[in-house]
């Protein structure tokens, strides 16, 4: 400790910190003996009932709770929208009334939304990084705080008929599906706009083997069948980068979707198997989680679309 | 053998054998970012992000693996 005057030790007195440990370990070890493994070690025991947790259920298509206007409304779809609000409302607050000198709330944004902007600027450079970050600061805020809101105590616990009213938004898997074709259309449309029709030759790329086809014709067969053939793999390759553009699409949907429903389902079977004890190490795993799933998905489409605004000159095919 | 039997067998092989491919990735990279530590020990921030990074995209594999046993095991 560093003040010296103190006494006893984290911040309390030795009764009120051996009360705590006290409480602490004991319900710990009824956790352990109210859940599935205790209760097989040791046997049944009916009076700690009221701690079991039920085994989860978990159904990986989000449940419909109501239709408005024909249109169905999932728990996700509710969860996303809450995300969205809790957005738009802490914007607010924090844009409201701008100092020179911030305060609490406002420099904590000025410093996360000053660290994606440095990010931005220092893998697409300048100029374009600061085209690109609205788009990559929304994708990284959106993922980042659907992940904690869906930490908070009630998502999953308060039930709506028979199903959870609130469910993270990403545990659906239509809600990356969509994240992931923004950023293809965010990708293909800077791609297209800075390099013109040259961003499709990447994908469609016969001209050398067409001009190679004429130089057999014109006689000089040895220099065509050569560039025929390079020609041919300059054609094969750019169906391989048309592939690849399309499997990022499954690739990105899938691992956000697979960390974050992966993520609740392990608290869920964690609260099950010791209850009340064993789920508060993985919310700190889940936090980080939140976070590095953002970045990822952030940072990998700020890095493709840098790939694709890069011309393509020097190559040789 | 019962189907019951047959689908956690399923289950238990699919993210036992899924898990092995991401390990040894996460074995490599954590080998490669301690040798970057070691030689260049004032690069610790961007070696530990990007290890971090690159060891979630490595990890990414073994959920998909993960959500084919969950569905296996409790919803098939």
């Amino acid at each position: 400790m560093a003040e010296p005057k103190r006494k006893g030790c984290l911040g309390c007195s030795f009764p009120v910190l051996i009360i705590v440990t006290v409480v602490a370990l004991a319900i710990i070890v009824m956790g352990f003996l109210a859940g599935p493994l205790g209760k097989n070690m040791i046997g049944e025991t009916e009076w700690l009932n009221w701690m079991t947790v039920s085994p989860p259920e978990p159904h990986l298509p989000a449940p419909v709770l109501f239709h408005v206007f024909g249109l169905p409304i999932t728990n996700t779809i509710i969860a996303g929208w809450i995300t969205v609000v809790f957005l738009v409302v802490i914007s607010w607050v924090v844009t409201r009334r701008i100092k020179i000198v911030p305060g609490r709330l406002q420099a904590a944004f000025e410093f996360l939304l000053g660290w994606i902007f440095d990010l931005c600027n220092s893998i697409a450079g300048e100029e374009n990084g600061r085209k690109f970050f609205p788009v990559i600061c929304t994708i990284f805020l959106f993922v980042l705080f659907n992940a904690w809101l869906s930490l908070i105590p009630g998502f999953g616990s308060i039930l709506f008929g028979h199903h959870e009213l609130l469910r993270g938004a990403n545990t659906d898997i239509n809600t990356p599906l969509a994240i992931a074709l923004v950023s293809f259309v965010f990708v293909e449309y800077y791609g297209l706009k800075t390099l013109g029709i040259k961003y499709l030759r990447k994908f469609v790329d016969v001209g050398a083997f067409f001009g190679s086809v004429g130089k057999v014709f014109k006689g000089k067969a040895k220099e065509g069948l050569s560039g025929l053939f390079s020609g041919a793999v300059g054609i094969f390759i750019g169906g391989l980068e048309t592939l690849s553009e399309l499997i990022r699409i499954v690739s990105f949907t899938f691992r956000l979707f697979g960390n974050m429903t992966a993520g609740e389902i392990l608290l869920l079977i964690a609260a099950f198997l010791i209850p009340w004890v064993l789920a508060l190490p993985f919310y700190g795993l889940e936090l980080l989680v939140g976070f590095v799933q953002a970045l990822i998905f952030s940072g990998l489409t700020l890095v493709f679309v840098t790939m694709a605004v890069s011309p393509h000159e020097g190559e040789a095919h | 053998m019962d189907a019951e039997a047959m689908r956690m067998l399923a289950a238990g092989l699919a993210i036992g054998l899924g898990a092995l491919g991401p390990g040894i990735g996460i074995g490599i990279l954590g080998y490669g970012a301690m040798q970057g530590l070691a030689r260049n020990p004032e690069a610790r921030g961007p070696i530990m992000t990007n290890m971090i990074l690159a060891i979630a995209m490595a990890e990414a594999i073994a959920i998909y693996a993960l959500i084919v046993a969950i569905i296996l095991a409790m919803i098939a």
